[in-house]
């Protein structure tokens, strides 16, 4: 079933819908912004980006899909760790998508959304109040 | 229709040598709208009629005053001595009086539905039970699935104790829906909770089977499961809610039958009579190598690159060059009224200055001239390099 069809079925209709406040998201994995459209969607396109944390909190797992196993999801993603570092990070996920022309559309997105998990991993810097102690 | 081979599934997980080709109902067109639709009607099928008593509200012998007694001519409750006696009685309207057209039992609480359309719902229903996404997006855990649609070995139908049923579906990795059933378990909101509906839980696998030599029983008490025989498959199990994409497990045999029951579109079905398969509206639904096809590429107009910008309209009667533009003569009308306007002028100066008895001034040298001047050195340039070259020849 082709993309395309998939979608006109599960456009409105899935239990990774979240509609509120006029706005829609998806939750499924592999999407990359959360968003329910035909792009993003980690459920209907054949070839799907995500970025996840890793399980132990420092770096993040690159997850794309293997061609042709569309019928067996047990063995359809390829996952790869990432954690040298957001550098080294965000050149791999550039690199993967730009020159292997993977889902190149997404490329900016994934990337983004690395930066995102790799900032919410670093500890929280205390800020220096420059406030003058009130007498 | 690509109808791939699929892989039968042993006790233990692990796939068999024995394929069966997908039959094609998992190829059927699927209308969402007409599962829906079929679904609901269906559903009427189950109700337990309701009414209100037929003597609600008619147990009084109230009559009305009639008029010139001050009061509003509804018929009301004979006798003294209570509350009740006076007040209005029969009317909706009225406290204690019979509702606006008491419900009736023999109201028509089923709904006929043509056999083409519920065949249709279910050919779709099977349809999508089969595409993994759809199936996800029902809700079903099913990321860890060795195969989609998930074929088991017909041993399977012999199995009698549960606790072998919950081996083969944690070995099926199909035991994670299992779990979000349970994890689902919940009182449900609102009256039903004291009408004997009182819990609530989420569907799991819906588990289709050939033949039942036990396989009921074996699974019946897992949360979530429902079981089906392929000959007599349910709308309502096979798309909970109106919505397709139920996560299915199929018995070798079941799988098999499925071909028989419901026809391929060369060969109609045996089971059905003169049934076929319904025939999707497009055979290519893959939309972007449809717009990238040779055939649709070549109907096209050349790609239009160039994007043309807005342009600031400027006001030919104040803008020379715009002007020009529009009307090239106008170019040169500006230059003849200028060197009239100027030779009047000249001609007034002089007579002017005639009359008070000086020299008229002598006449402007045209700035024509300068591009003689300019020409010069260039013409001198080239006249230069061949006697550099000869030279250097030499």
């Amino acid at each position: 079933m082709s993309a395309d069809l998939t979608w006109m079925i599960i456009r409105n209709n899935s239990c990774f819908l979240v509609k509120g406040n006029g706005r829609c998201y998806s939750k499924e994995p592999n999407n990359l912004k959360a968003r329910n459209s035909l792009r993003y969607s980690g459920l209907v396109q054949k070839k799907t980006v995500g970025v996840e944390p890793a399980k132990d909190g420092k770096g993040v797992v690159l997850v794309t899909r293997k061609n042709k196993t569309e019928a067996t999801p047990g063995k359809s993603y390829t996952k790869v760790e990432l954690k040298k570092g957001s550098r080294q990070t965000l050149q791999t996920i550039s690199k993967t998508l730009g020159k292997t022309k993977y889902r190149r559309d997404l490329r900016m997105s994934a990337m983004r959304r690395a930066c995102a998990i790799l900032k919410s991993q670093k500890p929280v810097a205390v800020k220096k109040s420059f406030r003058k102690k009130k007498e | 229709m690509s109808r791939p081979l699929v892989s039968v599934y042993n006790e233990k997980g692990e796939r068999t040598d024995s394929n069966v080709k997908l039959p094609a109902v998992f190829r059927a067109p699927i209308r969402p709208d007409i599962v829906s639709f079929v679904h609901f009607q269906m559903k009427k099928n189950g109700r337990q009629p309701y009414a209100v008593s037929k003597v609600a509200g008619h147990q009084t012998s109230a009559e009305s005053w009639g008029t010139g007694r001050a009061v509003a001519r509804i018929p009301r409750v004979r006798g003294g001595g209570t509350h009740r006696s006076g007040q209005g009685a029969f009317g909706n309207m009225c406290r204690g009086g019979r509702m606006f057209a008491p419900t009736k039992t023999w109201r028509k609480w089923h709904k006929r539905i043509n056999i083409n359309q519920k065949r249709y719902a279910m050919c779709s229903a099977i349809a999508a039970s089969g595409i993994p996404a759809i199936v996800m997006s029902k809700g079903h855990k099913i990321e860890e699935l060795n195969e989609i649609p998930l074929v088991v070995n017909d041993s399977v139908q012999e199995y009698k104790k549960t606790k072998n049923a919950v081996t083969l579906l944690k070995r099926l990795r199909a035991w994670k829906d299992i779990l979000k059933v349970y994890s689902t378990k919940r009182f449900r909101a609102g009256k039903g909770k004291m009408r004997n509906r009182r819990r609530i839980q989420k569907r799991g696998p819906l588990i289709i089977y050939g033949q039942d030599n036990g396989i009921t029983k074996a699974f019946r008490n897992i949360p979530g499961i429902t079981l089906l025989n392929v000959s007599q498959l349910n709308l309502i199990k096979l798309a909970p809610g109106g919505h397709v994409g139920r996560f299915c497990i199929w018995t070798e045999s079941a799988f098999k039958k499925l071909d028989s029951l419901y026809g391929t579109w060369k060969a109609t079905s045996q089971a059905k009579k003169d049934y076929n398969l319904p025939c999707p509206k497009m055979t290519n639904t893959d939309l972007s190598r449809l717009l990238k096809s040779d055939e649709i590429q070549a109907a096209l107009k050349p790609v239009i690159r160039q994007t043309k910008h807005r342009v600031l309209k400027k006001n030919p009667l104040k803008n020379r060059r715009t002007m020009d533009r529009l009307n090239p003569y106008a170019k040169v009308v500006r230059k003849a009224a200028s060197s009239i306007q100027k030779n009047r002028r000249k001609a007034k100066d002089d007579a002017l200055a005639i009359k008070r008895g000086l020299k008229p001034a002598p006449a402007k040298k045209a700035p024509a001239k300068k591009a003689p001047a300019k020409k010069a050195p260039a013409k001198k340039a080239p006249a230069k390099a061949p006697a550099k070259k000869v030279a250097a020849k030499k």
